[in-house]
């Protein structure tokens, strides 16, 4: 969102002076990206919701280390990962085969003929099943990436390493994806209005 | 027809663009007023007991920290005062051991330390001076308790290099300090087989350092077990200087407790 990062910016500093009208509006903000994040980590609302919710109050106490100007975006989820991978549960596994359900039952394929909107689901559940099956680091860098949106300099924040190393960790990760991905496995024609 | 052709890194980067925005997240639930509740300045006296007789595990924590209070009382027993009283080394803090494995609380049990505001309104309200350790400097908050005899007040610091996060507190250090000699039975600590006590010395005061596993600590507010609270508490130098006790719970290492412990004026 144009603009966002100069309204944290002010937010973050008058939630350091201890205004906490404004670090709830950064809460209200961020609060989908946070339990988002969390649960592409633990793999459950229940734990997701209570990192998210952890997370922030652990964010709001260490506001006073934060560098004035830094973005919050990343080192929110910087946070936010500490705290669900404290929480990830076994449940996660038995989350998988719902979520594909899901995915199998979402629309927004409209402008494709039913058998192009079929088959696009039928892979978008199957990318999903995939990533599950990813380790959490490589499922999480592509999902800051491309899920996100997080820039390069975001990601080398929330991951905590420099910026050189973010471009060959997501190439790994997407290579793994590929490589997890079953052998004869077809583009479909997607509905998505993405670039190229 | 199936395509054998390898799919392109910009291919699988455009499937997960285009999977993104449909992938099956659960709705977000509202976080926002239960963050805001727990940065705000929380009394001490919440309405724990209420939820106490709802949940089994700590109930059973409540009822063996009332157990260790109680066991106070045998102090007034010439014969088993020399048996116990190794247990209240330090004023205002009670420690025991137990022999199983305790439960686990969650990271999450509220602190309970009090009302949130500035340095000087903390010093007001209670009645000892407040020390703040040089070694780390102002804290990032402070919080104070006045319903207890002579106050109480708790210094907050966020982890930041070489101080790390505390699961239990959510803070890299806290630093508490009350009038022990006015609270005998404030603080209670319950340790299970995993964690270590040791009796030392900070600065020729007698303490205990605490280390290991997570801790059980409760503090009674009001007398008589009105209020409980209950929490997990890391690694902990407890002592008592001058009828203060100060405790200073962290990730820390022994080493750097005592450093911090010796930075107080």
């Amino acid at each position: 969102m144009e603009g966002r990062p100069l309204d944290d910016i002010a937010l973050v500093e008058r939630a350091k002076k201890g205004d906490v009208n404004a670090y709830e509006a950064l809460v209200q903000h961020y609060q989908e990206l946070a339990f988002r994040v969390a649960y592409q980590v633990t793999g459950n609302a229940a734990d997701a919701e209570d990192a998210a919710q952890e997370a922030f109050v652990n964010a709001y106490y260490a506001l006073g280390r934060f560098r004035s100007g830094a973005p919050f975006k990343p080192w929110l989820c910087r946070i936010v990962v500490n705290e669900a991978r404290n929480r990830r549960t076994s449940a996660q596994r038995r989350t998988v085969l719902a979520e594909r359900a899901l995915v199998a039952q979402s629309s927004g394929d409209s402008a494709q003929s039913p058998e192009d909107a079929a088959e696009a689901r039928e892979f978008r559940s199957m990318l999903v099943a995939t990533l599950q099956r990813l380790k959490q680091d490589d499922r999480l860098i592509l999902a800051y990436r491309l899920f996100f949106d997080l820039s390069e300099a975001e990601m080398a924040e929330a991951l905590n390493c420099p910026r050189g190393t973010v471009k060959s960790r997501l190439s790994r990760a997407l290579e793994r994806l590929r490589a997890a991905l079953p052998s004869d496995i077809r583009m479909p024609s997607l509905a998505g209005e993405h670039d190229g | 027809m199936a395509d054998p052709r390898r799919i392109t890194d910009v291919e699988l980067e455009g499937a997960l663009r285009d999977l993104g925005p449909r992938y099956p997240y659960p709705p977000t639930p509202n976080v926002a007023s239960r963050v805001r509740l727990r940065i705000t300045a929380q009394p001490v006296a919440r309405p724990h007991r209420f939820e106490l007789w709802r949940n089994p595990r700590r109930l059973a924590l409540v009822a063996a920290a009332l157990l260790v209070l109680l066991g106070a009382a045998a102090l007034a027993n010439p014969t088993s005062r020399d048996a116990i009283a190794h247990f209240f080394h330090v004023r205002g803090v009670i420690v025991s051991r137990q022999p199983s494995p305790l439960p686990s609380l969650s990271p999450g049990t509220p602190l309970d330390l009090g009302r949130r505001t500035t340095m000087a309104d903390a010093q007001s309200a209670v009645k000892f001076k407040i020390a703040v350790p040089a070694d780390l400097g102002e804290p990032d908050a402070v919080y104070v308790v006045s319903g207890i005899p002579g106050g109480e007040v708790a210094l907050a610091y966020s982890p930041r290099p070489g101080i790390p996060l505390v699961k239990q507190t959510g803070l890299g250090v806290l630093v508490t300090e009350f009038r022990g000699d006015l609270n005998p039975g404030f603080m209670g600590k319950s340790l299970g087989p995993g964690t270590t006590l040791q009796e030392t010395s900070v600065n020729g005061d007698p303490g205990w350092w605490i280390a290991g596993e997570p801790h059980v600590m409760y503090v009674e507010v009001g007398g008589q077990g009105q209020t409980v609270t209950l929490r997990m508490a890391a690694n902990t130098l407890i002592w008592e200087h001058a009828g203060v006790t100060y405790r200073i719970e962290s990730g820390l290492s022994k080493a750097d407790a005592f450093r911090i412990a010796s930075s107080l004026p």
